[in-house]
């Protein structure tokens, strides 16, 4: 049936209904309520613009030898296969390898245009949804579901972001997405910019034991019902004064305060989640989830030029980044499942956007300042003057860091 | 096929040329009836019009092309021609339309159909020749509070306060009965946060409740208002909100920001007047520039948001308040603003003309430059950008604009009563609820020569500021009536600063760059002589890369009420005084500015500077030899501020850089223990290298003297540093755009961080010990002096025992600090009664 057949046949009433601009009240009788079927999200930030070729995506692997043209490198790493039959992953990559029929693969995802690569204004497009600059303070994905919903365990803060520090880098920047925007502030995020010392953003302040700060707390009540002025009447700001600091307290003696301790976690599995900042952090996530969180985002941290934001030793530096995610993601998927948790969780890992290992900028397009590719590659290590660098320096861009068939490692 | 219903609802306009022929004899047919009887077109055709066809084709929007403002403009017709035959209702477009043959093409796109009887009512309007009554207009309405305008001041006596007359027959009317004034504490309290920021010290408020004047609060209110430095730094945060001026943040990483600090604090500082203000801001100086050029974005920014679509959204919002953004993308669905409008003010700002975007879609059509109140005056299109800016600011500042009075008055009226004459304050299209006094005050404010501390003095000196506070909640209704001033609550700044007025922990250095006047200079000036220093003599062209170790012992017999420092070192330093770190810089093109209050002790005080100079490309020297070559200027320069009073009479212990100090550069690198370094060998006297302004520094004294002004003395005001965590946590804004008005309600991520945050637990431990250290104090009355700073009085009897069982006795630190905790967390210490 065409459209206009449709409303031609339709009655006036349904037309009206249609013309006042309430095209889901005609969804209203037949509808069924859309369940939800996750309870937790988990973002794994892997934040600088990660290279799909080099880990979850794999082209054609080509192997060093000299006179290798550029423009025959997709892959610098080798494909393994996964559980699921015609996924393959990357070389580095076996323990989420053995997790994938957990798993989907989304491979379309197109980062927008904003003109020049801009790392901090991709990752406010993908957090919030807006390319800034925005005229409003645009709320950040964790505000929007912790507004929403509201927490799971109101003892756990509806929206925790784990492994970022803000005093470095472009941390203005950052800045500028990590927020409730104009959801209003109380659905802001809980940050906690290193797991190791999680533990501390919910016990009393350094130096106060728990007995300390219960009767800190209990003077506090007593004065409240001294106090004149509570002879003036309730109001608002008072109400919500006292009900904000009665919900923190609440928070700091709660048994859900033990999830952010990663030191109570067994050591073996500690150790199994023990690769660096971001493998502690996907095991805060886990306690967290366990605990009732309702959004953790978890990032590898974006710092300009570190980490994933490789524009010098591309393949070197995957190697031990990859090192760095596969054990603790795989086993953050291993241990949800064991715990009948990860039917009801959705963990999300994706980037800004993404890279390889030879072109700068966008294919086709010359980026200000571009690295100069040579036509021939003859040499494991190639001089290539580096974008970014000063003038007059340069830095050596190593292609292929590990042993293939024909070169020994160097 | 149901979701694509949906995009019908959206089409831009079009024409509809299947239509613009005559009807089928069965379509005929199929239209209702014209009505019978003589239609009267204000009762009958009026209604329909507001209710169906205005939010498109009237108040100055013309979609496809359509306008029915008046009968003239409706028989013209819009982009698909005519929409009516007179005498002819089967042949006009409009009927055909309302009757929605084409179901691709319906009128109205939104809101309810037609009924078959309000079709029937037009086609007896157009067959009876479309009659209209002269009077009615669908035009654009000319805009509320906009003209200036003077009521008359209702009857009372010459002395009352003009507020108190436009409320007596305002309350008479809601029947509401003034309660008595608040006491003095209370008032005190008040209008001292409301001026300066700050809680009254205890003996001011003291002497306050005991003078016997009749008319002590209005001498408070001017002697409040005279205290110049006090009022900036106070006002400074609500104007940088509101001017979307911030020391750091995004935008500044390439340059694509630029602060207006300096000029924004010294208008403060001078109460500028307002018009001038504003004039400065639209038709910039230099140094006010950085609010029209607005944060230039890396990359392709969206076409609403280039800088001078900042531009035009932000004065609009400040000066105008009135929202623009919507206006930004597409004629705007919440008000009257069109893209034309936008972009109209926004060229102004442009080099050459914008042209137009809607909703990404660029138009091929540029926008006449206009205000978007061309009614107050035109802008010149042929003229030069200058000339455009300097005719913008005259429209603006000008006399008969008495929106730009308006929305000023209604914004200073919110933030001293907590709820504005018009609410929300940037929708000044909407009446007061009280629209003679907002008139009134407009006008008095404007023929005071725009004095914004005029206008202070007025509100703040009235009977209605002084009513009892009252529970608002975050309503804007719009049955509110007005009882009094609300309950409000500490904004972050003024919490920070009541923590140093409650503990003496402040800022030790202001990130601020504030340039401080004539006045200032001279009480700030150099009483010491100050030279350049180094350990060799030509160092100011040539010195070894290396640490040099600057000393330098000063014995006091008290500990200065002021003491600050201002220095700079080519290339890097690192201060030390008693042992303890102070700060360090590394860009000797700035004079770092120090507070030492927290460091000084009486007796002997020694002053260690551990200076730098680095090797070629600035990288720090190493533990190996500098290779040759490789000297480079250094020096270092230095000024201590020590004053206190004795007997009313200031004394001065400065001291600046000079050969009185030693230095050495024997000494193992790092600076382990800075203590240790008094019992090292080689300490030989420092070398004068020359004057602060000689080369390649050229620092000039004056610009010390500026440095030291900036600091109040010693304790610098959270309005002039950085957000830290807990001023985030309270409400400090990001401000990447302009905020009008903050959010006061506590959250529980503000309370998590005022009850484990390291930012406060730091203040209350620093605090608690400057607080038993104070030689000032006798034990016994710490806790009523806690009182007396936080809260302007005396504990009770059973808060007093409940204090001191906290406290302890002999007092411990722990518990001082639990009992700063608590007395800071009150209600009645976070909130303004």
């Amino acid at each position: 049936m065409t459209r206009r057949d449709f409303l031609k046949s339709s009655s006036v009433a349904t037309l009206s209904a249609l013309a006042a601009g309430f095209p889901r009240q005609l969804l209203a009788d037949s509808e069924e309520k859309i369940t939800p079927t996750a309870d937790t999200v988990i973002i794994l930030w892997m934040a600088g613009g990660m290279a799909h070729t080099e880990t979850f995506d794999p082209k054609r692997y080509t192997a060093f030898e000299p006179g290798l043209k550029p423009d025959q490198v997709l892959s610098t790493f080798p494909q393994i296969d996964t559980v699921v039959d015609n996924i393959k992953l990357t070389q580095g990559l076996e323990n989420i390898a053995r997790v994938m029929d957990r798993a989907t693969l989304i491979r379309s995802y197109t980062a927008g245009d904003l003109g020049f690569i801009l790392h901090s204004r991709h990752q406010y497009q993908w957090h919030t949804g807006y390319a800034p600059p925005q005229t409003v303070a645009a709320p950040h994905i964790g505000s929007v579901i912790a507004r929403t919903l509201g927490p799971r365990n109101p003892a756990v803060p509806a929206f925790i972001d784990i492994g970022q520090r803000f005093d470095l880098g472009e941390g203005e920047e950052l800045k500028a997405f990590h927020t409730a925007g104009f959801l209003g502030s109380e659905h802001g995020p809980f940050i906690i910019s290193n797991p190791e010392e999680a533990a501390k953003s919910v016990r009393p302040p350094e130096g106060m034991s728990p007995s300390r700060f219960e009767s800190r707390d209990a003077f506090y009540r007593k004065l409240i019902s001294q106090s004149p002025i509570g002879q003036l009447g309730s109001d608002y700001q008072k109400e919500s004064l006292l009900r904000s600091l009665d919900n923190a307290h609440r928070l700091l003696s709660s048994p859900a305060a033990k999830a952010f301790d990663l030191a109570l976690e067994p050591k073996a599995s500690y150790d199994k989640y023990n690769t660096g900042r971001f493998g502690l952090g996907c095991l805060l996530a886990r306690r967290l989830t366990e605990a009732g969180a309702r959004f953790i985002e978890v990032t590898s941290e974006y710092i300009p030029f570190q980490y994933w934001d490789t524009h010098e030793n591309g393949h070197t530096r995957t190697v031990d980044l990859k090192k760095s995610i596969d054990a603790p993601i795989a086993q953050l998927v291993l241990d949800l499942e064991k715990r009948g948790l990860l039917n009801r969780t959705l963990i999300v890992l994706a980037s800004e956007f993404s890279r390889d290992m030879l072109v700068e900028g966008k294919p086709d397009n010359k980026v200000k300042d571009q690295v100069v590719v040579p036509d021939v590659i003859n040499e494991l290590a190639v001089e290539i003057r580096v974008r970014h660098a000063g003038k007059n320096e340069s830095r050596s861009l190593r292609l292929h860091g590990v042993a293939s068939p024909a070169v020994a490692a160097p | 096929m149901m979701f694509r219903l949906a995009t019908w609802f959206f089409f831009l306009s079009c024409s509809y040329p299947a239509l613009a022929a005559s009807l089928t004899p069965e379509q005929i047919a199929q239209l209702p009836p014209p009505a019978e009887h003589k239609i009267d077109f204000s009762k009958e055709i009026k209604p329909i019009f507001e209710a169906s066809c205005i939010k498109c084709h009237g108040r100055g929007k013309d979609k496809g092309g359509l306008r029915i403002d008046t009968r003239e403009t409706l028989l013209k017709g819009g982009d698909s021609g005519p929409v009516i035959t007179l005498g002819k209702s089967a042949d006009s477009l409009l009927v055909a339309l309302v009757q929605g043959f084409d179901p691709d093409s319906v009128m109205p796109k939104k809101g309810s159909r037609l009924t078959p009887e309000q079709i029937g009512l037009l086609r007896a309007w157009i067959d009876q020749g479309a009659e209209w009554d002269p009077h009615v207009t669908f035009a654009r309405l000319p805009p509320a509070n906009l003209k200036p305008r003077l009521p008359e001041i209702p009857p009372g006596t010459k002395d009352e306060n003009p507020i108190d007359r436009f409320l007596q027959p305002y309350f008479a009317s809601h029947s509401f009965q003034a309660p008595p004034q608040v006491n003095d504490r209370v008032f005190a309290r008040r209008v001292y946060l409301d001026v300066t920021g700050m809680l009254p010290p205890p003996n001011e408020l003291e002497a306050f409740v005991s003078n016997k004047k009749a008319n002590k609060r209005e001498l408070l209110v001017r002697d409040l208002l005279a205290n110049d430095r006090g009022y900036a730094e106070n006002w400074l945060s609500f104007w940088n909100d509101l001017l979307r001026n911030d020391y750091k943040g995004t935008g500044y990483i390439d340059g694509g920001r630029k602060q207006i600090t300096g000029w924004l604090y010294s208008a403060l500082l001078t109460n500028m007047p307002f018009n001038q203000f504003v004039s400065e801001l639209i038709n910039p100086v230099t140094n006010s520039e950085g609010f029209t050029k607005g944060i230039v974005w890396r990359g392709v920014v969206n076409a609403s948001q280039t800088p001078q679509m900042q531009a035009a959204q932000n004065i609009s919002q400040v000066f105008m308040g009135v929202n623009l953004k919507c206006a930004s993308c597409h004629d705007s669905f919440v008000n009257d603003f069109t893209l034309a409008d936008s972009y109209g003010l926004a060229g102004i700002y442009a080099d050459s003309p914008l042209e137009m975007v809607r909703c990404d879609k660029p138009t091929g059509k540029k926008a006449d430059l206009k205000f978007i109140y061309p009614e107050l005056g035109n802008i010149s299109p042929d003229a030069d950008k200058s000339t455009r800016l300097k005719q913008l600011a005259e429209i603006i500042t000008k006399r008969d604009d008495g929106r730009l009075t308006r929305t000023l008055v209604n914004r200073i009226w919110q933030r001293v009563m907590g709820r504005g004459l018009v609410e929300p304050v940037d929708e000044m299209e909407k009446a007061a609820w009280n629209q003679d006094l907002l008139d009134w005050l407009a006008e008095d404010f404007a023929s005071h020569n725009y004095g914004v501390k005029f206008l202070l003095q007025r509100i703040l000196t009235s009977r209605a500021y002084q009513l009892p506070a009252v529970n608002l909640g975050e309503q804007t209704d719009q049955n509110y009536v007005f009882h009094g001033p609300a309950v409000r609550r500490l904004s972050a700044e003024q919490f920070r600063d009541a923590l140093t007025s409650l503990t003496g922990i402040g800022y030790p250095s202001p990130l601020a760059d504030v340039v401080s006047v004539e006045p200032e200079q001279k009480r700030f000036a150099l009483a010491a002589h100050i030279f350049w220093i180094w350990n060799s003599t030509n160092a100011a062209e040539k010195a070894t890369p290396g640490h040099v170790y600057f000393r330098k012992t000063v014995k006091l017999s008290v500990v200065p009420e002021e003491a600050a420092v201002v220095m700079t070192a080519d290339n890097t330093f690192t201060f030390y005084v008693n042992g303890k770190l102070v700060g360090s810089g590394n860009d000797f093109k700035n004079g770092y500015l120090f507070d030492l209050r927290p460091f000084l002790k009486t007796g002997e005080n020694t002053f260690i500077v551990d200076a730098v100079n680095n090797l070629a490309g600035n990288i720090p020297p190493t533990s190996a030899e500098p290779p040759r070559g490789s000297e480079s200027p250094a020096g270092l320069l230095f000024y201590a501020r020590l004053r206190h009073f004795d007997h009313g009479v200031q004394k001065t212990n400065d001291f600046g850089s000079d050969t009185s100090w030693v230095c050495s550069s024997t000494v193992q690198m790092p600076l382990k223990d800075p203590d240790s370094i008094r019992a090292e060998t080689g300490w030989t006297n420092a070398i004068k290298l020359g004057d602060p302004g000689m080369i390649p520094w050229r620092v000039t004294k004056s610009y010390f003297s500026t440095r030291l002004a900036s600091a109040y003395p010693g304790k610098i005001r959270a309005a002039l540093v950085a957000a830290d965590p807990l001023m985030t946590a309270l409400g400090r804004p990001n401000r990447e755009q302009v905020v009008t008005t903050r959010s006061s309600v506590a959250t529980t991520l503000q309370a998590l961080e005022m009850t484990n945050g390291e930012t406060l637990a730091d203040i209350l431990k620093r605090g608690a010990d400057n607080l038993l250290n104070d030689p000032r104090m006798a034990k016994k009355s710490l806790v009523p002096t806690v009182y007396e700073r936080a809260l302007g009085r005396k504990p009770t009897e059973p808060e007093l025992q409940l204090a001191k069982n906290i406290v302890g006795n002999p007092a411990k630190p722990a518990g001082v600090e639990d009992l700063l905790w608590a007395v800071t967390m009150l209600p009645e210490f976070q909130l303004i009664y």
